[in-house]
């Protein structure tokens, strides 16, 4: 049942939000796109993995904090490949990877494949509803790279 | 000169907390304390908007309990602006806040604090998790939890009007009223939630209550602090997670205060601790003597347990049994006309049941409740009174909200006392104890040991909201065991 792309992060704590950003984007540049739904999301976990159930396919847009990582840096790893970012994880249920797996016994219908977008964060201590600048710089390249990953699919069909 | 063993980070706990356990050269525990990094500037982020924003604003502080941030803000707005909800709204309000309950005390326990004693504490981590449960007890339960959460967040959403932020809290009321068809949805999903909670608490009755070595662990001495304990009562001292007056109780079980929220900072003090943002409450009448129990230490906790302990009696049927039952297992005796409170902290687990169970009555009894889907359900606000103190309990503590705000309700002063910071010195002290127990076997090294610290805190399923929480890769657990100069070692991983 087409594509979900899911926003997640804290809106109110500066870098936190980025996926957030990112997917308000990408809702602009996608108005009434048939089989394809934005959400947005504050936690991961289950709540993350009851987000993805019924889509053949899920985006997730978060922020990372890597060692050493450059502030705007985008990684966009290989389908499936379920690695840490800041907020797939729920420390109060468990990771993305136990959820879907839980999701599974459960008999929900989940994508067959999954892609996640991290953006290096900067700041994600100090409250505030503005991205510092060179993460903010990130999101037409994220946005971008999700549009090209989107229309690749079978139900973006021939729009661009 | 001390040594030094560093836990970082913490496996499934919100926040990037660290554990330092401190140890003298003897090898004994010198102090041993939860660490959260700061976060900054959420007054100055809040400080000059209009104090109506803030129902949407502070339930955006944590992705985890926004539904109680939401509802402690509305009632600070209420009382902001000098006003009180028609009956429909408060019970509307309640009714909403009841389903969120049961998908978070139902999540903690199969997720997060039911794997150490249904999976076992000493069981590989990689298993200690829900999916160890559904592996344990059955495939069923993978289905009922997922079940259970989305027919409640199919209520939230209905009520709340967001799914994850809720918006229909307003000053005077709650933004939308309730249809008979709604209602029936409601009740439905109600009586399927007493199904529900009866049945986990079977689960903890076979798998924790009737094996000896969990049994055990809940009621031996490692976990246990005489501390004063904080809930919400109504009117006949029963628990409520709404509204009521906050009730503290002394070690002993006696009544020590009861008080309206809006006079908390005549009873509580704030401590700060130069090696923690997190504040540290205390009660002033006893005075802040340190980590230490007793009825001489300011020191209390506000928890599941802690509100069990505060009860006189539970108001719905099913809850109350279990609550008696409760009691007589631990053979808590009449003190100063009260049951003594049970003070053995891995309680805290079967008391959260107990309270999903009473959480699920209450929904029954609201939804069936001939004012729910009265159409009077706001009450316009006509003045600005400057101050507004508004609580509820949180699943994780009693939460408060006060705020102040100029002649046209423009905000000047806010400040939060959030469910997990009440049991900031609590859970220090927990895992004090646990490490001091455990550390004194020589254990030191094996991972069960340090589960079982991890385990000290999980039982408060502390949240530290919104602290960053997340690491490139995994999330692994580290520990450095550190010589007196403080290099390190040895070291052992592994990933979470």
């Amino acid at each position: 049942m087409g594509t979900v792309v899911i926003g997640i992060g804290n809106p109110v704590l500066t870098d936190d939000g980025i996926g957030l950003h990112v997917v308000r984007w990408i809702a602009e540049r996608l108005p009434d796109m048939p089989g394809i739904q934005i959400r947005e999301l504050y936690s991961g976990g289950i709540r993350l993995m009851e987000a993805m159930a019924g889509f053949d396919r899920a985006v997730i847009v978060d922020a990372i904090l890597t060692e050493g990582g450059r502030p705007g840096t985008v990684y966009s790893p290989a389908a499936n490949d379920l690695f840490q970012t800041r907020n797939a994880h729920s420390t109060h249920d468990g990771s993305l990877a136990t959820a879907l797996e839980l999701g599974r016994l459960a008999g929900l219908r989940l994508p067959g494949e999954i892609r996640i977008w991290a953006i290096e964060a900067r700041d994600v201590t100090n409250f505030s509803e503005r991205l510092t600048s060179d993460v903010e710089r990130a999101i037409p390249v994220v946005v971008d790279d999700v549009m090209r990953f989107l229309s690749s699919g079978a139900d973006i069909g021939a729009r661009t | 000169m001390k040594k030094r063993v560093s836990i970082n980070p913490i496996t499934r706990l919100e926040g990037h907390g660290k554990i330092e356990i401190f140890l003298n050269d003897d090898g004994s525990v010198a102090n041993a304390y939860l660490q959260v990094p700061e976060l900054r500037g959420f007054e100055q982020f809040c400080v000059g908007r209009p104090a109506e924003e803030m129902p949407v604003i502070t339930n955006r502080i944590c992705g985890v309990c926004p539904e109680a941030h939401h509802m402690a803000s509305t009632k600070a707005l209420d009382r902001l602006f000098g006003v009180d909800p028609p009956g429909a709204a408060k019970k509307l309000r309640e009714l909403f806040y009841s389903a969120f309950y049961v998908t978070d005390h139902t999540t903690h326990f199969y997720a997060l604090g039911g794997p150490d004693f249904i999976v076992g504490p000493d069981a590989p981590p990689a298993e200690r998790n829900i999916l160890g449960v559904v592996r344990k007890v059955g495939l069923d339960i993978g289905k009922e939890v997922i079940d259970c959460r989305a027919r409640n967040h199919h209520i939230i959403r209905m009520l709340g009007g967001r799914e994850i932020h809720p918006a229909a809290g307003v000053p005077g009321g709650w933004s939308k009223s309730l249809s008979e068809s709604e209602r029936i949805q409601i009740e439905a999903a109600a009586r399927k939630n007493i199904e529900f909670a009866l049945f986990s608490l079977q689960i903890f009755d076979k798998l924790v209550w009737n094996n000896g070595a969990f049994r055990e662990l809940v009621t031996g001495g490692t976990f246990l602090h005489r501390t004063y304990y904080m809930g919400t009562v109504d009117g006949e001292n029963r628990l409520n997670f709404y509204d009521g007056r906050i009730r503290v109780v002394d070690p002993d079980g006696r009544e020590f205060l009861q008080y309206d929220a809006a006079d908390y900072s005549s009873h509580i003090a704030e401590r700060v601790e130069p090696w923690s943002y997190l504040k540290f409450p205390f009660l002033r009448k006893p005075g802040w003597k340190g980590f230490v129990d007793g009825a001489g230490s300011g020191v209390y906790c506000a928890t599941p347990l802690a509100r069990l302990n505060v009860s006189d009696r539970l108001a719905t049927p099913l809850a109350q049994e279990h609550f008696e039952k409760f009691c007589e297992a631990f053979g808590t005796k009449a003190a100063g006309g009260r049951r003594a409170p049970v003070h053995h902290r891995m309680a805290t687990h079967w008391a959260r049941l107990i309270e999903l169970l009473y959480a699920a009555e209450r929904m029954l009894e609201l939804a069936t409740d001939p004012e729910i889907t009265s159409p009077d359900v706001r009450t316009i606000p006509r003045e600005v009174t400057g101050v507004g103190i508004g609580a509820v309990e949180a699943p994780r503590g009693t939460l408060i909200h006060h705020y102040v705000t100029d002649a046209k309700g423009i905000l000047q002063k806010v400040n939060l006392i959030v469910g997990t910071t009440n049991n900031h010195a609590a859970i220090s002290m927990s895992i004090r104890k646990a490490a001091e127990e455990l550390i004194r076997r020589g254990q030191m090294v094996e991972e069960t040991v340090l589960n079982r610290i991890e385990m000290a805190f999980r039982l408060y399923d502390p949240c530290l909201s919104c602290a960053t929480h997340a690491l490139p890769g995994t999330m692994p657990l580290i520990v450095n065991f550190c010589d007196p100069a403080g290099d390190v070692v040895r070291s052992f991983r592994r990933d979470g």
